[in-house]
């Protein structure tokens, strides 16, 4: 019985291997494909978008590097953003740092021009998403390094948690001491 | 020596060993210095209680923020028994100091059962320097701030693509391999080519050369055999291979036509016999590349 099988098994699991092998050269091409294109685009070079959309996180990634050369930050942005949460953590924690940066260049830009309002967002941003990379990745000194930048870009963030707190003393100390609020006034 | 022994009593019912909770309590932690933002910090507490008192696992602290610079990021509690703990707790810092600074681990609280008494032990806090990354002065760049620059994309793996079409590619090859081998395409495998042979000098004989056929038929079982086979012999030819008994009725056939045919004078050959003969080697063929 078996012998009589092993004729057929064996052209059947031929014509698997070669399907496999097809598969896997077509995958394989696709890959190196994909490379070029995240080469192309690392080297400031525009690609058509129609395989970044339907291709992995990388090639996101790639593309919103180019935005952040060109200094389209909007696009880099939402860029990004469809891809923050996929791939494996030390992929995670490499968007985020270049999410942080993103924002933290932008940051940097606003405080020049003595935009505060806009840059202490931004700043925020960015020290979140350096803390969100280095919980994933704590041996990027790059990340490590940069969080520093946004943390004392804008001292007066300590400052304004610390108001925030004494305005919670305060009120604490106003409820505390609304009873004896008349002493003194009519 | 009875005053002794009383004394001995005194002391071991004043010792307040026997009463704490914990035999053994020990805190393991890293260099106390050399940290910077970013960094994290890993602690191991490492204790042993005594029976019928555990550890309260809703005690410990939870992952997360514990401060505004500092992080739990894990925690874990391992037990080699009932009474041997052990914690290890990886916490990170988000601070940046202008200048070395010493910061402090706080201490907690680890609450321990007994039935329905509830016991404590205190973890103490641990002091670390932190240093800053940055000089005072930040030098400035074209752009500004100096910053570090985004890292480049990753390029993709090619490792896994390049894996799977090698061991498919080794695959199919043994696979044509083992199917050349069944049907006897490889050249030093001779032994599956006999009736391969046999078969195509068969399909070409006419009524005259009915002994070339024979001869070739012949030849195939004598090399299977290793020497001259007879009809006497089939059943220990059988033995060593099993596989041709199939054909036992037709190898009978066989051996009796020759006989006549090289004996018994007169003998005439029709087209029948021719193939009766190839339809024999056709079997024998399929025997021997495995189809049979």
């Amino acid at each position: 019985m078996l012998r009589r099988l092993k004729h057929p098994l064996l052209w059947g699991a031929l014509a698997l291997s070669l399907s496999a092998t097809l598969y896997q050269a077509a995958a394989l091409y696709r890959v190196q494909h994909d490379n070029d294109l995240i080469s192309q685009l690392t080297a400031g070079q525009a690609v058509d978008i129609g395989p970044i959309v339907t291709g992995p996180p990388e090639l996101r990634l790639a593309r919103a590097y180019y935005f952040k050369q060109k200094h389209r930050y909007d696009e880099a942005l939402s860029t990004l953003s469809l891809i923050v949460g996929l791939g494996d953590p030390q992929f995670q924690a490499l968007v985020r740092y270049n999410l942080g940066n993103l924002y933290l260049e932008q940051a940097v830009t606003a405080s020049h021009e003595q935009h505060i309002n806009t840059a202490a967002p931004l700043a925020g941003l960015a020290k979140q998403a350096y803390r969100q990379s280095l919980a994933l990745d704590s041996s990027n000194w790059d990340a490590k390094y940069n969080l520093e930048v946004a943390m004392r870009l804008l001292p007066e963030m300590d400052v304004l948690i610390q108001a925030e707190d004494s305005n919670k003393n305060q009120k604490t100390q106003l409820w505390t001491t609304v009873p004896g609020f008349p002493r003194g006034l009519p | 020596m009875r005053i002794l022994f009383v004394l001995f009593l005194f002391v071991l019912g004043c010792s307040s060993s026997v009463d704490e909770p914990i035999r053994y309590f020990k805190v393991e932690t890293p260099r106390p210095f050399g940290y910077v933002n970013g960094d994290e910090i890993s602690q191991r507490i490492i204790f042993e209680t005594r029976p019928g008192i555990s550890l309260e696992r809703a005690s410990l602290p939870g992952k997360g923020p514990l401060n505004r610079w500092l992080n739990l990021n894990d925690i874990r509690v391992s037990q080699a028994d009932d009474q041997h703990y052990q914690i290890d707790l990886r916490y990170q810092i988000f601070y940046a100091p202008l200048e070395v600074k010493a910061l402090t681990l706080p201490s907690f609280e680890l609450q321990l059962n007994q039935g329905e008494q509830h016991l404590s032990q205190t973890v103490p806090a641990w002091t670390f320097t932190l240093s800053p990354l940055r000089e005072l002065v930040v030098r400035q760049t074209e752009q500004g701030e100096y910053m570090r620059p985004d890292s480049p994309p990753p390029l993709l793996n090619t490792r896994p693509a390049l894996y799977g079409l090698l061991a498919s590619v080794v695959t199919a090859l043994a696979l044509a391999v083992a199917l050349a081998w069944q049907y006897g395409y490889l050249a030093f495998n001779g032994r599956r080519r006999l009736f391969k042979k046999a078969l195509r000098t068969v399909s070409g004989i006419s009524k005259n050369e009915m002994a070339t056929g024979l001869q070739a038929l012949h030849h195939c079982l004598n090399t299977l055999n290793g020497q001259p086979l007879f009809v006497h012999q089939l059943a220990d030819f059988y033995q060593r291979h099993p596989h041709y008994q199939a054909l036992h009725a037709q190898w009978l056939w066989f051996f009796n036509y020759s006989n006549r045919f090289y004996f018994s004078p007169g003998m005439t050959v029709v087209s029948g016999d021719i193939q009766q003969l190839k339809t024999l080697c056709q079997l024998a063929r399929s025997i021997e590349r495995g189809s049979r």
